[in-house]
């Protein structure tokens, strides 16, 4: 179940990329976080856009040592196994996982509740239902 | 652990040397951050009666203590600097994400001083500090600026604070661009940047922040920000910004209008929140806050974040324009140009006035917009009269005449609201630390648009000091104006990300220091209750509609309502902070001192 996001909504306060990134390492950073939002003014107006784990599990396909699993609903790194070697860095279609003190992450749904639809105050953000799953 | 980064990053431009100390922690104690440390930091070495534009004076940014974590609306940056406008310290604060940025670049505050040999631009990341050459951007507008710099640099999520034209000819109303579409600065803190050949700084940072108590901090976060409606989509102010206000102020028959001849606008539907949103593109929020008053608005070839209640206001109904395309044009040509809208647009309604009047003829009137927006270009560029409006409507008023309705404190030009229709304002403009200025206390939330009688000074001293105290206190600990947050609120969640025990008492005490600091700062200026005075317009004349109407707001009266608000903040008849309230607020004994010397 991906992240979906209703970019219409969007006012690019970051409470999402806050909440990921304390609630993974306990620290505030944008940076850290496992998805994305874009805002930014430019010369043609306004850019929006989010980035984040589409679930197409390219990462697990490349990685070299079997690192990374899934569960149907989100990724599994084992970071026992991980060797931060970057190959899932670099296949990454959406460019969203990076390494973290030499381990791959990322997104893991924070594992079932979501800490960046729980913050976002507009609500962008949902879970994207797989087809042909009951409502 | 808490939520400062510990590092002041100190900036010599005249040499070119880039250090960085430890941030004081008895000073953060003493003043917290944004507009608390940002006043001590200027004070450490600026002494009062530095010249505005050498290069002893100083520009000094600073973060919010609580920058950069998940409290709603904590990430203002503020900036302070000697005013070249007023003669008074003078700090102005801007949102967005800037503030949060600085400090993931692992600054609490730049210290910034010197005077650069050739026009530069100074490089803030959290790997490398540098002043680069700005040869390439002189000239340039605050748009042009951020575009190229981010195209330069590779990075559209590069904030940048850049001066316009106006910053870099001196006029000292000049203001910030930050992030292109929101504004720092009254009273030119542009001007000093441009003095000292410092064309803009461009800031990005991917450190952590950490705070004192992550897990009570995200529960008492989420907790708070929903009881107080921060995050509420029905909000007004999250629906309309302050564009809400122009209404309030009709219906109050105090929405300036024509220089303040009048109170009531007969365009005003065409320029209100409602006429506004029928343009808005989209929502703008600053870092971490789920209000987002920002509105970015686009009309013909037109676009700009805003325009803000002031702006409406003085490059509206004040200069007779009701157009909202010219408006919106107005807001864009300032912000590119790097003028702040109120002074430009308050000096601009002088000379309209003046000529109405056969006081002096700019050839400028009321309603002119084509010229009004030509005479921006002209303030900006230093070009003929407008060589002298940069000046502002106080200096104008002294040369051409007209004095009464130049509309300044301190040389100042008012914000948007009329004082004769809530009281209290006028001793809110009077007493704000960098003049005329309407963010050091909003005592109209309480009078015209609250519960308490607007044409009484009954008790308007007291209140204005009161609200003063905590204003300056949540500007200092770092909180936008929007959130009415209390006292105590305020200092739990400071208590969570900083530490130590920050109880009501406490936090309102932070605010009166800092506001009795700036006072010092300004009465070893010079400053003393002679300049404490409303233009005579609105002692002298009375508004002939709305709820004002013909009511008067005498000198004598006003000048009574002073003598109580100086005996109620502990200052003397010339209202001057006694020793004893100084040492009593625990001001650092050097600062007191240095103090006496001048009384």
């Amino acid at each position: 179940m991906p992240l979906k996001f209703d970019l219409s909504k969007c006012t690019g306060c970051k409470l999402c990329q806050l909440a990921c990134s304390s609630s993974h390492y306990e620290v505030f950073n944008p940076e850290k976080a496992r998805l994305k939002m874009i805002h930014e003014y430019n010369d043609d107006g306004i850019r929006i856009a989010s980035k984040s784990c589409i679930l197409c599990k390219k990462c697990e396909k490349v990685c070299p040592v079997g690192a990374i699993t899934n569960n149907g609903r989100w990724m599994i790194v084992d970071e026992a196994k991980c060797i931060g070697c970057g190959t899932c860095v670099d296949n990454c279609p959406t460019k969203i996982i990076f390494l973290n003190e030499k381990k791959s992450t990322i997104c893991d749904l924070c594992g079932g509740e979501p800490q960046c639809i729980e913050w976002c105050p507009k609500g962008v953000i949902s879970l994207k239902e797989r087809k042909g799953a009951s409502a | 652990m808490n939520s400062l980064t510990g590092k002041i990053l100190k900036v010599d431009l005249s040499s070119g040397q880039i250090s960085d100390m430890k941030t004081p922690v008895e000073w953060v104690d003493l003043y917290t951050g944004q507009k608390g440390l940002g006043s001590r930091i200027l004070m450490e070495d600026v002494s009062p009666a530095t010249e505005p534009y050498s290069p002893e004076n100083k520009v000094v940014l600073t973060t919010s203590v609580m920058g950069g974590t998940i409290v709603a609306c904590s990430s203002k940056l503020a900036i302070t600097t000697k005013s070249p406008l007023s003669g008074t310290i003078s700090d102005g604060s801007v949102g967005g994400h800037t503030g949060a940025e600085l400090k993931y670049a692992g600054f609490d505050a730049v210290d910034i001083k010197g005077k650069a040999d050739k026009l530069s631009y100074l490089f803030i990341t959290d790997e490398k500090v540098e002043i680069r050459d700005a040869a390439s951007l002189k000239g340039l507008g605050t748009f042009a600026v951020d575009a190229k710099l981010k195209e330069e640099i590779g990075d559209e999520e590069l904030k940048i604070l850049a001066i316009g034209p106006a910053g870099e000819n001196l006029v000292p109303y000049s203001c910030i661009s930050s992030e292109k579409y929101r504004q720092l600065g009254r009273g030119g803190i542009a001007a000093v940047m441009g003095s000292k050949n410092l064309k803009a700084i461009a800031i990005r940072g991917k450190l952590d922040v950490c705070v004192n108590d992550l897990k009570g901090l995200l529960k008492y976060s989420k907790e708070v920000t929903e009881r107080d409606e921060v995050t509420a989509d029905d909000n007004e102010i999250y629906d309309l910004g302050t564009t809400c206000l122009v209404d309030y102020s009709q219906e109050s028959g105090l929405l300036p209008t024509r220089n303040f001849q009048e109170g009531t606008f007969e365009d005003a539907e065409q320029i209100n929140g409602q006429a506004f949103k029928d343009v808005r593109k989209n929502k703008k929020g600053c870092f971490s806050c789920g209000i987002a008053c920002g509105n970015y608005v686009e009309e013909g070839d037109t676009s700009v974040e805003g325009p803000e209640y002031e702006t409406i206001v003085l490059g509206g109904s004040s200069i007779g324009n009701g157009s909202r395309k010219k408006l919106i044009e107005f807001n864009s040509i300032c912000d590119d140009l790097g003028l702040d809208t109120i002074s430009a647009g308050g000096t601009i309604a002088y000379m309209m006035e003046a000529t109405q009047k056969g006081v002096h003829d700019f050839d400028i009137r009321f309603g002119e917009m084509d010229k009004a927006l030509n005479m921006l270009e002209k303030i900006a560029n230093r070009d003929g009269i407008g060589d002298e409006a940069a000046l502002g409507s106080k200096a104008m008023s002294e040369k051409y005449g007209g004095e009464d309705f130049a509309i300044q404190v301190k040389g100042l030009e008012l914000p948007g609201y009329d004082p004769r229709g809530s009281w209290a304002m006028g001793i809110a403009y009077v007493t704000a630390p960098r003049g005329g200025c309407h963010m050091s206390s909003y005592p109209i939330a309480e009078e015209a648009w609250g519960e308490l009688d607007p044409f009484t000074f009954e008790g308007k001293g007291k209140l204005v000091a009161d609200m003063q105290n905590s204003q300056f206190c949540k500007f200092s600990m770092g909180v936008c104006d929007f959130w009415p947050i209390d006292d105590e609120t305020l200092g739990r969640l400071f208590e969570l990300s900083y530490g130590g025990e920050w109880p009501a008492d406490k936090v309102y005490k932070t605010g009166e220091r800092v506001f009795n600091l700036q006072r010092m700062f300004n009465i070893m200026a010079g400053f003393d209750r002679t300049e404490d005075k409303l233009p005579g317009r609105f002692h002298k004349e009375l508004l002939k509609a709305g709820p004002p109407k013909d009511i008067a707001y005498t000198k004598e009266a006003f000048d009574a309502a002073m003598d109580e608000y100086y005996a109620y903040r502990g200052w003397d008849e010339r209202g001057r902070p006694t020793v004893e309230k100084l040492v009593e607020l625990g001001i650092e004994p050097k600062f007191i001192e240095a103090y006496k010397a001048v009384l």
